[in-house]
């Protein structure tokens, strides 16, 4: 009963925290002289406009489910992967050497899933590297983390320009793979593909593995108490190295579902904020593997008609950033009342309890 | 040579307003993920203040600004609401972002060549620029780098030799032990990310009008961030900040040198890349940190 009251409220105020970002970020369409309530009636027009736009939605979704899991997962152990950026390009470095390779080499089917296997391995084992120097040497594995985001830029860059340019040697880009390396598209006429299906899937075996297996009872217990979980003979170190590996395979199978599914191709600087809008869509999930699924199909929703709105009526795309920040920090603040709440309800009982 | 060395301490210059605005708030316990933001904004007000003013002064005193009142934010959820930091700084980053581009739009429409203004002259001091070698590099630069020489063993100053500067490091280490003494732990710690936001607003001027003249929305690229970093090497000390500053700022004069000269015989990445590396392999081998005790830990009394 409790529980069903929090998880009320917590929903409640997610949803008044998400109104009151979109209403704050519609407020600035005022100062470029736009109707605030006409622009959103065209995002929410836009968006079911037709088929194609409607799926876009959830093609936008599927990467930032992924990076936003790759937050979360370390998250429940009180351990912070700000490298998702870079595990994403790690992900999508391998997914595409891979795919060229083998591309004129094995049939798609046969293919696919070795270039998959492949690229989450690749992303573990860069991840996990942050979690040794954590385990190993204690150090500080927000920075490292951070840090190593730009080597792998710099070493993505380094390919583009080299060993992964395209045959024309134009543009920092790959050659296209050839389409038995795309993921297969689950509605004709749209760009909607099988990697939405695996986002989706990740996610609920990522809740399987926190809550019902013994690995995720231990990260949950180094994270809510490191001390105690010590004392219990859990190898906090063994915890940071496994939580950091994983973290890196779910933000590099996001690499593969954008080469893969929607690019088809590698290119230079593509996606450059999906690991802060991962970090972004794990606060508003509240770290739960199932709201993340939710929570990046409503931001795949605002980015699709963020982007729609301002081809159609000249307000800039920096508008979906706006919403996506302010959003943020709404849910942010609600948690703070929330947390509030919580604490007075706490009182009223044990005091109607002492009386 | 000269012209590389010269450049490197140019570049230098806005990565030791920040990691020393870093430095005085970490030691006060309170990590500013929101730098990235702060930087951009700073750039943002710069830009906008001195081209519409024509006056690169009132340009900064708008990126002073800008930046405290980003801070400003960071610091009301992180200090007073107790938010959590990180989440925290990232939220904020991603609005920042959006909204320097966006403010980019309403201010200025969509121009045809993109807006410049003339960019902060380097000031040869009298006597000193002539000296051989150390005056070109050393004594040719802008207003803002002159600044930061006396910023550097200022902050050093303040922080290890004042009681102010003990009474931060104090909130940083052991805040019960402030509150006990009267003082405020979250007034502190408050001020600390305010005056921080300031630095790190000039710090972002200095990509717009200090150096390049203009605002781009990729402008800050990650500096802030860098920024942040070195105060972690440098291990929360304005004077291990310059070090670690030393090191981003060679090498960024190289990366950019190698990019204009065109003869690649090393990849230039490599040198992009070398600080990043450098900072994960100083992290790992450096065993005595000098981590403030409850670095971004927000301080709760209990009752």
């Amino acid at each position: 009963m409790k529980v069903n009251a929090r998880f009320r409220d917590m929903l409640l105020w997610i949803l008044i925290a998400v109104t009151l970002g979109l209403a704050a970020s519609a407020s600035l369409l005022l100062f470029l002289g736009k109707n605030p309530i006409a622009a959103y009636g065209l995002l929410a027009a836009s968006v079911i406009r037709d088929r194609y736009t409607f799926a876009d939605i959830f093609v936008k979704a599927t990467p930032l489910m992924l990076t936003g899991l790759a937050f979360a997962f370390t998250y429940k152990a009180n351990l912070y992967n700000i490298g998702a950026q870079g595990q994403f390009y790690i992900g999508a470095i391998v997914a595409t050497a891979m795919s060229l390779f083998l591309g004129a080499r094995l049939p798609g089917p046969l293919s696919l899933p070795i270039v998959f296997v492949a690229t989450i391995a690749a992303g573990g084992l860069w991840g996990s590297f942050v979690g040794f120097a954590k385990a190993r040497f204690k150090s500080n594995e927000f920075l490292i983390s951070m840090m190593s985001t730009y080597v792998a830029l710099a070493a993505m860059n380094y390919l583009l320009r080299t060993a992964l340019i395209e045959t024309k040697h134009e543009y920092p880009q790959t050659n296209p793979f050839t389409p038995g390396l795309w993921l297969p598209i689950l509605v004709n006429g749209t760009r909607l593909h099988a990697g939405f299906i695996l986002a989706v899937l990740i996610a609920l075996l990522v809740w399987l593995l926190l809550f019902r297996t013994p690995l995720g009872y231990r990260i949950r217990a180094v994270g809510y108490n490191a001390d105690a979980a010590r004392l219990a003979g859990i190898d906090s170190g063994r915890i940071s190295i496994a939580t950091f590996f994983i973290a890196g395979t779910l933000a590099a199978a996001a690499g593969f579902t954008e080469t893969n599914g929607v690019q088809h191709m590698l290119v230079q600087g593509f996606n450059p904020n999906i690991g802060a809008e991962g970090i972004g869509i794990a606060i508003l999930a509240n770290a739960n593997p199932v709201g993340i699924i939710f929570a990046s199909i409503l931001i795949g929703a605002l980015k699709v008609g963020g982007a729609i709105m301002g081809q159609r009526s000249g307000i800039p795309a920096s508008i979906i950033d706006i919403m996506e920040g302010f959003v943020m920090v709404f849910v942010i603040l609600s948690s703070f009342v929330r947390s509030g709440l919580e604490t007075r309800r706490a009182k009223r009982i044990l005091r109607s309890r002492t009386k | 040579m000269i012209n590389l060395l010269s450049r490197a301490l140019m570049m230098m210059t806005p990565l030791l307003f920040g990691s020393i605005a870093e430095v005085f708030a970490e030691r006060a316990g309170v990590m500013i993920t929101a730098i990235e933001g702060i930087f951009i904004l700073g750039a943002l007000g710069g830009f906008v203040g001195a081209y519409v003013s024509g006056s690169l002064g009132i340009g900064i005193v708008l990126a002073v600004l800008a930046g405290m009142a980003l801070a400003a934010f960071y610091g009301w959820i992180t200090v007073y609401l107790k938010q959590h930091q990180v989440v925290t700084g990232v939220a904020i980053n991603i609005l920042a972002a959006g909204l320097s581009s966006f403010f980019m739009r309403v201010f200025f429409g969509v121009p045809v060549a993109p807006l410049t203004v003339e960019p902060l002259r380097a000031i040869p001091l009298p006597f000193l620029s002539r000296i051989p070698l150390l005056g070109p590099i050393l004594f040719t630069q802008n207003i803002l780098t002159y600044c930061v020489y006396a910023i550097v063993p200022l902050s050093w100053f303040i922080l290890y030799r004042t009681s102010i500067g003990l009474t931060i490091r104090s909130t940083g280490e052991n805040p019960e032990a402030v509150d006990v003494a009267g003082i405020s732990v979250e007034r502190i710690r408050f001020s600390m990310v305010v005056i921080a936001g300031a630095m790190g607003g000039v710090a972002g001027a200095f990509y717009s009008i200090g150096y390049l003249g203009m605002f781009t929305t990729s402008i800050i690229g990650g500096r802030g961030w860098i920024a942040f970093a070195i105060c972690f090497l440098g291990n929360w000390n304005p004077l291990g900040a310059l070090a670690g500053t030393v090191v981003f700022g060679i090498a960024e004069a190289i990366a950019i040198s190698m990019q204009s000269s065109g003869t690649l015989t090393i990849p230039n990445e490599l040198f992009i890349a070398l600080p990043y590396v450098l900072t994960i392999v100083l992290t790992i081998a450096r065993r005595s940190f000098n981590v403030p005790g409850k670095l971004g830990v927000p301080y709760k009394k209990e009752n």
